[in-house]
């Protein structure tokens, strides 16, 4: 699908910088993304937030340039902030209202008339599993019900893209999967793009096949996270029995990269040989082997990889991350 | 029910399994995702939105803002006690001429339309600071508190037009007690008496003079409100803060005038402000010795601070979390 401007991105800043004072909170952001779901990353104050307010047209942008489905984010923040739907992390909910209410306001609120709202509300509180409870006062609802009702709000004129800061913030096991299947549908059967931050990486492993880290204001990576997780050193993790120390001194003797927790070790994989290697070591210590298996990194392990290596030098991502990792772009 | 009732010897490794397969929710519910073809509305319509959203919520507890029931009540009371004068007009139509005691004492004149504003008891003391207290209380404080203001500044609504309608939604509804019961009173006074033009043309500028009084004192009270409202998270403050400024500043000036024959002090208190404003504009004697042009200036500062306020924090007002 091709926006307004012509572009088939979504999303595109060029140079994006964002300056409070004397403080840099956005450093120079060049991002352009495709439809689909993407993940945001980033430690507490990295510039998430501020991006977003960016986009939405909030706040004024110190220098470079932007566009959301073709509309200017230092123009046109009306535009764009009416066709985004933003699904805040804390409460936005008026709790002596009812969810029928509260939703049929959020719609009237960005121009729709109040029988077409209602109408609406309806469908999207169905949608989001409280087609039961919309009848009942926000105040007596968990978290659960409460997030819902506000990805209901956010939903409500089937927005061609959907802001979610921290959309499983506080739910249970049950809530969190209807809540990631949601979004998931959003994408897949609704046709929209999803645009999702937060700290749990198994939530935006789940939904987002993107994935954008913030550091100090600068995008240090932007991958798919398929592409991103392949570029990581693949492990086989073993747990041994009787001799863990030997066992790993024996191993690094052979040249070969151990990772130790405990009785637990993750050997790098450099070629389809270490699993024999591996397994003479074992024999040659007398330790036993009881669980072999190829370890897979998680966007978790990626992460905090990535991050690990940005904390060496705060502002050399590209000198710190290694080809392998940046797939050799010049943009990560 | 072997762990709760069995015979064995009690040593056995105690467990129940309780279902052996997740019991079904029993409610069947297909997910599906409905697009909307619908074409959104221009900005006045999300303006009257926010409007209606707080004026109709006074009127009913139905699909808008929740105003308190004792709120409600109140507001009932005190309009109802603010068109008194018309069931006196109406007395007084019904049993004397046009020089009778009841006409005399609550037909239009000066002093009347000047009272029927800014009458300090009961209409300044007890009624409209209530009524603003009350109505201001959570406008502004309850989106900061309870974090709604992402609802409006995530959506095409600017904090001007935010801030605007809180304005106009708050001067509407103490309008409606204060302007509409001032207008009920000089209306019930021609047509309970039967008066005739050249009535009109004597008292019309008697009456517009009163009605800019009116109209001053409900912007005056609004922007007061909604900047102690719009610094604060807690709608108690807000209105406690209210009638501290209003009865504060008053007893302050009071006291000081009292010890020190000095009128000065009221250029400090909105009502007084206001009433000097009122006596000037109705040809009334003045109560106060200080001039005229402070007490304007005073009004304009009030009002230029308030809304210094009002603007400054409702842009502080945040959409993301910090």
């Amino acid at each position: 699908m091709v926006t307004s401007s012509g572009s088939s991105f979504v999303i595109e800043t060029s140079e994006l910088v964002k300056m409070y004072g004397p403080h840099l909170a956005l450093d120079g952001v060049n991002l352009k993304l495709e439809r689909g779901a993407t993940g945001f990353l980033g430690p507490n104050g990295a510039g998430k937030s501020t991006f977003f307010k960016c986009i939405l047209g909030l706040i004024k942008t110190t220098s470079g340039d932007g566009s959301v489905l073709g509309y200017d984010i230092r123009t046109q923040g009306e535009m764009i902030r009416s066709r985004i739907g933003y699904m805040p992390e804390y409460d936005s909910l008026d709790p002596d209202l009812i969810a029928i209410d509260q939703v049929r306001y959020s719609g009237e609120l960005l121009g729709m008339n109040s029988k077409q709202a209602t109408q609406r509300a309806h469908e999207v509180l169905e949608y989001v599993g409280l087609k039961d409870q919309r009848y009942r006062k926000i105040e007596t609802f968990s978290t659960g019900m409460k997030q819902a009702t506000k990805l209901a709000c956010a939903l409500i004129h089937d927005p061609e893209i959907l802001i979610c800061d921290e959309p499983t913030n506080g739910l249970d096991s049950r809530a969190r999967t209807f809540m990631l299947d949601t979004l998931k549908k959003t994408v897949t059967d609704g046709g929209r793009s999803v645009l999702m931050s937060g700290h749990v990486m198994d939530d935006i492993q789940e939904v987002c096949e993107n994935i954008v880290m913030i550091h100090q204001g600068r995008i240090v990576v932007h991958r798919q996270i398929n592409e991103l997780a392949r570029q990581v050193d693949v492990e086989i993790e073993i747990s041994v029995w009787g001799g863990s120390s030997k066992m790993q001194t024996a191993l690094e003797e052979r040249g070969m990269s151990v990772r130790r927790l405990g009785r637990v070790m993750r050997v790098k994989q450099d070629s389809p040989e270490t699993i024999n290697q591996i397994l003479s070591t074992a024999a040659d210590c007398n330790v036993q082997v009881r669980k072999l298996n190829e370890y897979k990194p998680d966007l978790e392990d990626i992460f905090l990889l990535i991050m690990e290596r940005l904390g060496q030098e705060v502002k050399g991502a590209k000198d710190l991350m290694t080809e392998g990792h940046t797939g050799g772009g010049e943009d990560f | 029910m072997e762990v709760a009732y069995g015979s064995g010897d009690g040593d056995e490794n105690a467990s129940a399994k309780v279902s052996g397969q997740d019991a079904s929710m029993g409610a069947i519910f297909e997910q599906k995702y409905r697009p909307w073809e619908g074409k959104l509305g221009p900005r006045w319509i999300r303006n009257y939105a926010i409007f209606r959203h707080h004026v109709y919520g006074i009127f009913t507890s139905k699909g808008h803002r929740q105003y308190h029931a004792f709120v409600r009540l109140s507001i009932v009371v005190i309009f109802l006690g603010a068109l008194t004068p018309i069931a006196m007009l109406f007395l007084s139509s019904l049993f004397g001429g046009t020089e009778d005691e009841l006409a005399r004492m609550w037909g239009v004149n000066r002093y009347n339309l000047w009272g029927q504003v800014l009458g300090y008891f009961p209409r300044n003391l007890c009624f409209w600071p209530l009524l603003t207290a009350m109505v201001v209380g959570g406008m502004i404080s309850d989106d900061r508190k309870n974090g709604t203001s992402a609802i409006y500044f995530s959506r095409p609504v600017t904090r001007t037009d935010y801030t605007i309608m809180k304005f106009v939604s708050v001067a509407v509804i103490l309008g409606f007690v204060i302007i509409f019961s001032y207008v009920a009173y000089y209306t019930a006074a021609i047509v309970f008496r039967g008066e005739g033009w050249a009535y009109l043309v004597d008292t019309l500028p008697l009456f517009i003079a009163g009605l800019f009084c009116g109209i001053l004192l409900v912007f005056t009270y609004t922007s007061i409100g909604l900047a102690l409202s719009s610094i604060s998270q807690s709608r108690f403050f807000s209105a406690i803060a209210f009638l501290s400024v209003i009865y504060g500043t008053k007893l302050v000036a009071l006291l000081v005038d009292a010890q020190f024959d000095s009128s000065i002090l009221y250029i400090l208190s909105p009502y007084d402000c206001l009433a000097h404003i009122g006596q000037y504009l109705l040809g009334i004697e003045l109560n106060y010795d200080h001039p005229l042009s402070l007490s304007i200036v005073s009004i304009l500062l009030m009002n230029t601070i308030s809304i210094g306020i009002l603007t400054t924090r409702v842009s502080s007002l945040e959409v993301t979390r910090e």
